[in-house]
């Protein structure tokens, strides 16, 4: 119990903290600006102007939410260490577990708030162009919101032991191939050799698969999202996290604060 | 070493080393570093820059992880976090969350420390008031100054009521009245009955407050002990100012003490051995001297710190030091 105390501490600390990133609104701002800029494209087109409206809204949430996940998240615990406002809090009874856990939920909350407003300006946007709006939106953007927090845990864990610029590098890395993850798995079952696709299988396992969250065609064309999917999208996003902070959490508390 | 049962902090053979980088050989910083602190004692770690202080505190915070050697707190190895609700860590030129007030700071240290909410209304006004800075509990703190923000980092070291403290440079940065304010604390924690670790190199203030010393160079201990087992009488030595002496009169008096006397105009001065001050007293005034000034003279903790700093390494590793008696 008390241990879930010290990690809402660091947690409320650290949503304090990400607000004030100037970053974070610039992303969201770009964001917002290209949930709008949806209306104009599908202008363009004298077909599927709805659908063309929704895709690029729900594009760019899932966009620009991943890069304020990534790029808040590399300096997370990076800053804490050149700061040097880590010592203090390591002199309580804080574990270092717990310190990385405390940042990521606080990012994460930081990030699910910025998912919810542009999440109501996709709404206005709609709205504004007349465009339908179905239940499957919303669970479209709820995934999106699991994808931001596994996003979160990987950007956390690189910031364990990495500087932001290499944590940015292969956070971005992970995010590509967490969307190309399937297409990189069906190309290694055609390979001729075993071995290459026994190693593309190993690499599907490890690697995350992002396209889980991705929802967005379902959702444009009111194709059905079975909760069923949403459920074990969801277990796959709390497992992804889990082990990948319980796996920086080890390589954190092994590391020397000079 | 055999274990004391009065022992708050221990520190056993630590050895600690760095590699500078990838493919670098490693650069030993400590050599095995013995010591021990004990219950209600205030301890100065003393040593010229880069001797390793830092770094053992650093260890006995958890921070760094030792390469040999084990240490420990109120019995509780140092790797483990449980026990930290009971000490507290300023640590060199701390730097705090510049968007949080000081009020907010010390309630989120206390909330990590777990305190109750009650207990932190009560407690964090408090200690506002302790370290001088009620006028600016509400204030940002990246409006402080340097000595206000080392005041924060006293207070939210002492917000949960530790019983070990451990301050790391506590009076830098401050002014005469701040480092006084701040001596002031260690010496109300010690009459709490609480235990204080202080890096420091401000010799005097050990000298004032310190119970015990260890002075470490080069990532070796080489002496530890009470303060005044580094002060014996026998350095005691005084200097003395006279008027109107006769210089028949000096000239005796170089010879029976064997002194070297300086003219200052119609004055002479002159260091004695303290016990022969009274002798060289008496026969100064019979002789018709007048007495314009006698100052006792120590030896300081600075000269024997400057003598061991420049002393040449003894032994491999001498790790538990001289320890003074």
């Amino acid at each position: 119990m008390s241990s879930i105390r010290r990690i809402h501490a660091l947690a409320v600390n650290t949503v304090r903290e990400a607000i004030r990133n100037k970053l974070l609104y610039a992303l969201l701002g770009f964001g917002i600006l290209m949930i709008a800029s949806g209306v104009l494209l599908a202008s363009l087109s004298y077909v599927e102007v709805d659908e063309i409206l929704q895709d690029v809204g729900l594009g760019a949430i899932r966009f620009f939410g991943s890069g304020i996940a990534i790029f808040v998240g590399i300096g997370l615990i990076h800053n804490e260490v050149d700061r040097r406002t880590i010592f203090t809090i390591l002199s309580k009874p804080v574990s270092r577990a717990e310190f990385l856990v405390g940042k990521w939920a606080g990012l994460t909350i930081t990030v699910w708030l910025q998912l919810l407003l542009m999440g109501v300006a996709f709404v206005v946007v709609s709205m504004g162009a007349e465009a339908t709006l179905r239940p499957e939106h919303a669970l479209a953007i709820a995934m999106i919101g699991l994808e931001l927090m596994v996003l979160v845990a990987i950007a956390t864990f690189f910031s364990a032991f990495t500087t932001p610029m290499l944590a940015g590098l292969f956070s971005v890395g992970l995010w590509l191939i967490g969307h190309l993850s399937r297409d990189f798995y069906a190309l290694g079952q055609q390979a001729e050799d075993e071995s290459v696709s026994r190693a593309a299988s190993a690499l599907f396992r490890v690697m995350p698969d992002l396209e889980v969250f991705n929802k967005t065609l379902e959702a444009v064309h009111g194709l059905p999202i079975p909760l069923a999917e949403v459920g074990m999208a969801g277990m796959y996003a709390l497992g992804y996290t889990v082990s990948t902070l319980m796996l920086g959490a080890m390589i954190f508390a092994r590391r020397d604060f000079k | 070493m055999v274990a004391d049962t009065d022992e708050v902090v221990r520190v056993e053979g630590v050895v600690k080393d760095f590699r500078p980088g990838f493919g670098l050989r490693r650069k030993r910083v400590l050599h095995g570093v013995t010591f021990s602190v004990h219950d209600g004692e205030i301890f100065g770690f003393v040593g010229p820059n880069g001797a390793g202080k830092t770094t053992t505190l650093k260890i006995l915070m958890g921070l760094i992880r030792p390469t040999a050697g084990r240490a420990s707190i109120l019995g509780c190895d140092v790797r483990e976090s449980e026990f930290r609700h009971q000490i507290g860590f300023l640590p060199e030129n701390p730097y705090f969350y510049p968007y949080l007030t000081a009020r907010e700071i010390l309630d989120f240290y206390a909330r990590l420390s777990g305190m109750p909410s009650a207990l932190r209304r009560r407690r964090i006004p408090e200690l506002l008031e302790r370290v001088n800075l009620v006028h600016a509990a509400d204030a940002r703190l990246k409006t402080y100054s340097k000595g206000m923000l080392q005041r924060v980092g006293v207070a939210q070291a002492l917000v949960h009521d530790p019983r070990v403290v451990f301050l790391d440079e506590p009076m830098s940065g401050l002014d005469p009245i701040g480092r006084k304010e701040i001596r002031d604390v260690i010496l109300d924690l010690r009459a709490a009955g609480k235990t204080v670790l202080m890096n420091t190199h401000i010799l005097h203030d050990v000298e004032m407050i310190c119970d015990r010393v260890a002075i470490i160079v080069g990532g070796r201990i080489r002496h530890q002990g009470p303060v005044d087992a580094f002060l014996p009488e026998a350095d005691v030595t005084t200097d003395v100012v006279l008027s109107q002496l006769p210089a028949d009169a000096a000239t005796r008096l170089e010879e029976r003490f064997g002194l070297e006397m300086r003219g200052l105009g119609d004055r002479v001065e002159l260091r004695i051995d303290d016990k022969h001050v009274g002798d060289l007293l008496g026969l100064a005034l019979g002789a018709g001297a007048r007495v314009v000034s006698v100052t006792p003279h120590r030896r300081s903790l600075e000269d024997l710190f400057l003598s061991t700093v420049r002393a040449p390494e003894v032994g491999p590793a001498s790790g538990g030091g001289e320890e003074a008696a």
